[in-house]
């Protein structure tokens, strides 16, 4: 009963992997823990869409309830944050997607299901993979955003676990 | 010759590097399944198969702490004092309720420790005059806990 979390991002078109991100910095760059220094995004632009996912590894029965949701971060005049549950992994575009904006409590939260489907990831049950569904992300500004940095920004993932 | 085994335990592979508290359920036939025996972790899922049986459902953790879900008679102890706020009518159907709740936060800049907070959930749900009804201690990982209901 002690299921060990990553959280992972993918990238590219043959869809690369990265274990255990420290960050979901948005930016003008298809990559996982970018610099916003170096990949700014051009007011009236969008970033490149992150896919972020869980991954459990280790031992439990069984993960419920998953979660997330943007805890912190106000936006700047005429930026919004997307986000869709359990996305398709496609490449990531800049194109802005016309996904919702991104749930800011817990009580409209997005719900996550298991890679296959599943509103639950039972452990050692048969085709699973111990991956949660992809969350997409995507940051959107407008002309009228302001120049320079925008504020910074926090996500909660949520579950149980038994 | 040298027949010892170096075993090298990290996150992945001991379990109770996580675990604040762990758990030991006792049921109606004089039975109990302990959380880890002889270093072997048993899941929760043994639990559950008996669930029928299930008597008492003690968490404990290194630091003295103690709560029982008494599901006999639906009562809740700690530290081996009953609580005093639970009404002492007859319950019906009384059920375990137990997860860990996990808050994994992560931003758009760099964290040195990734936020990641855990709570238990324990207590019991049961029928009263036919509504499903829910007590449960939220208990964080320093052992300090809060009494709900709905």
């Amino acid at each position: 009963m002690s299921a060990v979390f990553h959280f992972c991002e993918s990238n590219g078109v043959g869809e690369s992997e990265t274990q255990d991100i420290s960050n979901i910095n948005m930016g003008s760059n298809d990559s996982p823990n970018l610099n916003t220094t170096t990949y700014p995004i051009t007011r009236g632009d969008a970033s490149f869409e992150k896919y972020i996912r869980a991954l459990f590894t280790g031992t439990w029965t069984d993960i419920t309830n998953m979660k997330f949701w943007k805890s912190a971060g106000a936006y700047v005049t005429g930026e919004s944050c997307k986000a869709a549950a359990n996305a398709v992994y496609t490449q990531p575009s800049q194109t802005p997607n016309a996904d919702s904006d991104v749930p800011t409590v817990e009580g409209s939260a997005l719900a996550i299901n298991s890679a296959e489907g599943e509103n639950h990831i039972e452990y050692g049950a048969s085709g699973v993979s111990g991956y949660s569904g992809y969350i997409r992300l995507q940051l959107q500004t407008t002309g009228s955003t302001p120049a320079g940095a925008v504020n910074q920004k926090q996500f909660v993932f949520q579950f149980d676990e038994v | 010759m040298d027949n010892t085994m170096d075993i090298k335990l990290n996150s992945e592979n001991n379990p109770m590097i996580s675990l604040s508290f762990t758990w030991v359920a006792i049921f109606s036939d004089n039975t109990k399944i302990e959380q880890f025996e002889n270093g072997i972790e048993n899941k929760f899922q043994l639990v559950k198969d008996k669930f029928d049986k299930l008597a008492y459902f003690n968490l404990t953790d290194k630091k003295g702490h103690m709560f029982t879900i008494d599901l006999i008679n639906g009562r809740i102890g700690y530290n081996y004092l009953l609580l005093p706020y639970l009404e002492k009518t007859n319950k019906q159907n009384v059920r375990l309720i137990f997860f860990r709740r996990h808050r994994v936060e992560i931003g758009t800049q760099d964290l040195k420790e990734k936020f990641h907070k855990i709570t238990y959930h324990l207590g019991f749900q049961y029928l009263k005059d036919g509504k499903n009804q829910k007590i449960i201690l939220q208990i964080d990982e320093q052992g300090n806990w809060v009494l709900g209901d709905n």
